[in-house]
């Protein structure tokens, strides 16, 4: 890309400055929502900060709630001084409140888009917004219909289009399937951004990075020299104000359908032949179709019982808002998952994730086999310990690699000691937020970090059939107390294979 | 008392990595992505120090800072060793930097690869921070020059950027070169370069700026053409304007940044910077 820009353009040759984005306008459905004030707002102030969005654009925030362009400006204002990573300077947030408006509307109602249309026509003229939109679904996805419907039929016909659609898509194969062919009947498939925000952390991108350009990784990366390899995606929150929405999702559709199956998907694809969209995500779905159906012995769910965090008392599921007293959704799920293909076969990939476990915390673990032949004769200490190899997604971005070494003295003993590289410490202060970089490849058209149609449903595919056996039989809730790190059963799903989860 | 020998500077960091891990807590973790070396003539130690304060913790490193003093009557080496530490917003841990001053006294400041050889980071690239005008030909240069990956130097500082642009060539098969006065008019450069197809037919420049981010804009430009470029040159304390026949130039509004932010970029630079180094190539052919 860069070539033919330079073979057109000698003076662009060698310019370091990353091509801004086009001017566009953003339209956020679900404006005066919760994600919009703690991740997007933020987001587009901190690449206004950085002077990363174009000369010319405009923001129009979409609700059903009557608000004023001054009110919505003052929310928004509010929003980034509570939550965005940057200091708020006056001159950039006076430059990002010019370009935003607001439009009440209600989709479901005929003629419930005219307003937002008008609006955009009117940023066209006044903004210079040259017909490009954008469009970000931040909203449940029982009003995707409408919304999808109305836009399609008001097309822009000038300039591009584009559609983000927020997690979750879908709540199984048959209603995910149903949105692609809404979606579809409007927009075309490179035109769809489906977030799945854990791509865009910078940990997450380093995975391809770790493994694609270090030469002494990828020999090893394979069924003959890792044993097996763990991801824990931990939280220490409750539900909070969510329990309306967490007991329709439970913990296998907010996370295992999305998160999880991503990071075993980036854990094991073969490498892309580039860093294209196109290419990461042949490679990821690949994995994704490969991944054998585990069986109900695999698959551990778990409900949290009251308990303890960080010294202090908290509620069990069942008492926190919005959730019924006898309710059987789950806030614990671990599983034991296969990658059939060459490069994986008998190699487990445990996953688990839940709510109110002892401590927020997002890592994979990559256990390699232990040394053959140990030479020593082990005194005490430790002993032998497998090599692991642990990424750190969140809190602590940063990849450590644990070995055994000699602690000094007489006699051999041996110790684990972890070689760390902790993002912060190596690289300039400050990683960009997820939903930044995500935005702004949204504004410049790459979809690399965004999930395609097929791997969505490979993902509700795998999911449908290990939530399949739930409806036959009625779980024993609560069966962990929250601050601990889960069910019984889930540490027995590792005993039985003769392993353990990690230590923390 | 200083040190007064590598070996004793050694030792100081060593003792210093010890004292950092305070009983109980976690260990300070030490983090180098690079030896960042720094010639400090005694003209530049104060705004050299200024822009080191604000380094560390983007670009965490063994610095080492020579200040030579060839005419003191000594011929010894002093220097003190430093560990600066700051913490990660949100992580627990301390991520520390060494700092390693080197005072050459006398005839030691004529050979300061043999004091800084064994004093780098293994397998780590080594930065080169060249304060003032360049020496070319003097042994401090071309011992350093022979030691270092990437030379940054900032042309603005030189007093005769005529004689030394006609100079630099020399060294750019030997280290790949940065120059913080070029990193200055980046945004200048691609906001010449958004008037691509009508900047094909440039054939003057008015810039007002100073003089010599002026005349490597010219440079650049016609090295890029291939054809001479007559400038049009308004003295003023940074660039204000650029045109192109006329045409008015307009940048993405983008914040310099501080001398500390202007090395920092350059420190993520590895690789030869071929459109300088032709650009530099051809400022000493264009009209004057």
């Amino acid at each position: 890309m860069t070539e033919t820009i330079a073979a057109q353009n000698p003076l662009a040759e060698g310019l370091r400055m990353r091509r801004p984005p086009e001017p566009f306008a953003l339209t956020i459905f679900g404006a005066s929502g919760d994600l919009t004030q703690r991740k997007l707002m933020p987001a587009l102030y901190s690449l206004a900060f950085r002077r990363l969005l174009p000369d010319r654009y405009g923001i129009v925030g979409v609700s059903r709630t009557e608000m004023t362009n001054d009110e919505f400006r003052r929310r928004m204002r509010e929003a980034i001084v509570e939550h965005s990573r940057d200091e708020l300077r006056e001159d950039v947030w006076e430059e990002l409140a010019d370009s935003l408006c607001y439009v009440a509307a209600d989709f479901g109602v005929e003629g419930g888009d005219q307003p937002l249309i008008d609006c955009l026509d009117e940023l066209d003229e006044t903004r210079g917004t040259a017909g490009n939109r954008v469009y970000y679904l931040a909203v449940p996805p029982k009003a995707f219909g409408s919304i999808v419907t109305a836009l399609g039929r008001a097309r822009s016909t000038k300039g591009w289009t584009r559609l983000i659609v927020e997690k979750p898509f879908g709540h199984d194969l048959a209603s995910a399937r149903g949105l692609n062919e809404l979606v579809h009947q409007h927009f075309a498939e490179e035109e769809i951004y489906r977030i799945d925000h854990y791509l865009g952390k910078e940990t997450v991108q380093n995975m391809l990075v770790l493994r694609f350009a270090n030469g002494i990784f990828e020999p090893i990366w394979n069924r003959q020299f890792i044993d097996h390899v763990q991801i824990t995606v931990a939280e220490s929150l409750g539900v909070g104000g969510r329990g309306e929405f967490y007991e329709e999702t439970g913990a296998m559709r907010d996370v295992v359908q999305n998160h999880v199956l991503q990071l075993v998907a980036l854990t094991a694809m073969e490498p892309p032949i580039d860093f294209d969209a196109e290419a990461v995500r042949n490679e990821k779905v690949k994995v994704l179709r490969a991944l054998h159906t585990p069986g109900p012995k695999h698959v551990v769910r778990g409900q949290f019982g009251p308990g303890f965090i960080e010294g202090e008392p908290v509620p069990g599921y069942r008492e926190e808002p919005g959730v019924a007293p006898d309710s059987e959704t789950e806030t614990y799920v671990a599983a034991k998952l296969y990658v059939d293909n060459w490069r994986w076969a008998d190699t487990p990939f445990y996953v688990r994730t839940g709510k109110r476990l002892p401590r927020r915390e997002t890592t994979i673990a990559i256990q390699f086999k232990r040394a053959p032949h140990p030479p020593f004769e082990v005194e005490d200490g430790e002993g032998l310990r497998p090599n692991v190899l642990l990424i750190h997604i969140q809190p602590d971005e940063g990849v450590s690699l644990a070995v055994g070494a000699k602690v000094p003295g007489q006699g051999v003993s041996i110790r684990t000691v972890h070689m760390d590289f902790l993002y912060g410490g190596a690289f300039r202060v400050g990683l960009p937020e997820a939903y930044e970089r995500l935005i702004l490849d949204c504004l410049l058209g790459d979809a690399t970090l965004f999930t395609r149609a097929d791997e969505v449903e490979e993902q509700w595919a795998l999911v449908d059939a290990m939530v399949a056996p739930w409806r036959r039989d009625r779980p024993h809730f609560p069966n962990y107390a929250a601050g601990t790190w889960g069910p019984h059963s889930a540490d027995e799903l590792l005993h039985r294979d003769g392993r353990s989860w990690r230590r923390h | 008392m200083p040190a007064t020998s590598v070996r004793e500077l050694e030792r100081e960091l060593n003792e210093l990595r010890v004292a950092s891990a305070e009983p109980g807590a976690a260990p300070r973790m030490r983090a180098s992505v690079m030896t960042h070396i720094a010639w400090v003539p005694e003209l530049w130690v104060e705004a050299a120090t200024d822009t080191l304060a604000g380094l560390a913790e983007r670009h965490p490193s063994r610095t080492i800072l020579l200040f030579p003093l060839p005419e003191d009557q000594r011929d010894v080496l002093e220097g003190e060793v430093d560990y600066r530490c700051f913490v990660r917003g949100g992580e627990q841990r301390e991520v520390c930097s060494e700092v390693i001053t080197i005072r050459l006294c006398g005839k030691r400041a004529a050979a300061p690869a043999s004091v800084v050889m064994p004093l780098l980071v293994s397998d780590l690239p080594v930065f080169l921070r060249w304060r003032g005008p360049l020496p070319f030909g003097a042994p401090e240069l071309e011992q350093l020059v022979g030691v270092a990956d990437r030379l940054v130097l900032d042309s603005r500082e030189w007093p005769d950027s005529e004689r030394d642009f006609g100079l630099l060539p020399g060294l750019f098969d030997r280290i790949a070169v940065s120059d913080i006065a070029w990193a200055r008019i980046e945004h200048w450069r691609a906001a010449v370069a958004d008037l691509w197809p009508r900047a094909a037919e440039a054939s003057v420049l008015r810039v007002a700026g100073p003089k010599t981010e002026a005349k490597l804009l010219r440079a650049w430009l016609a090295s890029r053409l291939r054809r001479r470029i007559e400038l049009r040159l308004e003295p003023a304390g940074e660039v204000e304007l650029v045109e192109v026949n006329g045409l008015d130039c307009h940048p993405l509004r983008v914040d310099v940044g501080t001398a500390s932010d202007l090395l920092s970029d350059q420190l993520e630079l590895y690789g030869r910077d071929r459109i300088y180094e032709e650009a530099v190539r051809s400022f000493s052919s264009q009209p004057s």
